[in-house]
């Protein structure tokens, strides 16, 4: 693996405030083309994004959002398409499909750290309220947000963590010692 | 109190979204976001009604209330966090008093 690419996942950190700077239209799409990348189970691709830029609803999104701090200038609503399930026989409740959700949304948030944009990621919302606002067909399921815009300058600090941790502490070798 | 109206309709309607999607939201979520959704609410509602409050509330309302967003970001340190709420329940009840009668009765 190059170091730019360890580079990029080292150094993106979720934005929580973002200025008034625009989003081209051709970045949205670079990001989005990535995002086709993504592994998906079975190759099924299950996820459907919705691009939201214009700034009324993106109001509106937001007032039905708790956990979303940012204004940014373009948000991505990644949905899982029910159709998808029902042509391949998945139940809904299949955790397979929440894993495409994170590996689409990874690639996402990496793909615009790439072209220097700010990214930050939301599940605190009302799902039925987004249903309302957005209109959504009754097939989607509204998953997650990736909220995407320019770094604010004076940009509040990341959520202190929990406990410090490395990657040793999050792993196990090998076969767990008979009990 | 003083009798200011200090919120408009299309803000009540918001502050309203604000906490019932809390409400939802919060049965999914762990329980110390309990805290931050009631301080975004905060947040907001102060944010409202800065510009019409009085010089009572104003004094409360540009102090710590600011500063919640730096707030929710230590909430892993639970001690700081409290420290931080506690001061917070300080200053509104101080402001509370210069909105009472009983401020008033005494001086
Ligand atoms: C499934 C998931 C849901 C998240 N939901 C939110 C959210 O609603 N609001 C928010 O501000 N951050 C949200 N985050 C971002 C995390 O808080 C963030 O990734 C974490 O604090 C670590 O920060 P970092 O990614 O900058 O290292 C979410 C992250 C994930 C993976």
């Amino acid at each position: 693996m190059s170091d730019a690419v360890l580079n990029n996942i080292r150094s993106r950190r979720v934005v929580r405030e973002m200025s008034d700077q625009p989003v081209t239209r051709q970045q949205v799409e670079t990001i989005l083309e990535a995002a086709r990348w993504a592994p998906s189970g079975g190759n099924l691709r299950p996820i459907r994004y919705i691009v939201i830029e214009d700034a009324e609803t993106r109001r509106l999104i937001r007032l039905v959002s708790p956990g979303m701090f940012q204004k940014a200038p373009v948000l991505v609503l990644l949905c899982l398409n029910e159709e998808v399930m029902i042509e391949h026989s998945l139940p809904p409740s299949d955790r397979a499909l929440l894993i495409d959700v994170g590996t689409a949304a990874q690639t996402i948030m990496l793909a615009a750290h790439g072209i220097g944009l700010a990214s930050g990621p939301v599940t605190s919302y009302s799902k039925e309220a987004i249903r309302v606002i957005l209109n959504l067909p009754a097939s989607y399921s509204p998953e997650m947000f990736i909220c995407i815009g320019h770094k604010a300058e004076s940009t509040r600090r990341g959520m202190k963590a929990w406990k410090k941790i490395n990657w040793r502490d999050l792993t196990h070798w090998e076969r767990f010692p008979q009990a | 109190m003083s009798e200011n109206w200090v919120l408009k309709e299309g803000e009540a309607v918001e502050l309203l979204a604000l906490l019932i999607t809390s409400a939802r939201i919060q049965l999914d979520e762990p329980a110390h976001y309990g805290p931050l959704r009631l301080l975004t609410a905060t947040e907001r509602l102060s944010g409202m009604i800065l510009e019409r409050a009085s010089e009572k509330s104003r004094e409360f309302l540009q102090g710590n209330v600011e500063r919640i967003p730096e707030l929710h970001m230590r909430m892993s340190d639970v001690d700081d966090y409290a420290a931080g709420l506690d001061g917070l329940c300080r200053e509104v009840a101080e402001c509370l008093l210069r909105h009472s009668t009983l401020e008033e009765d005494a001086s």
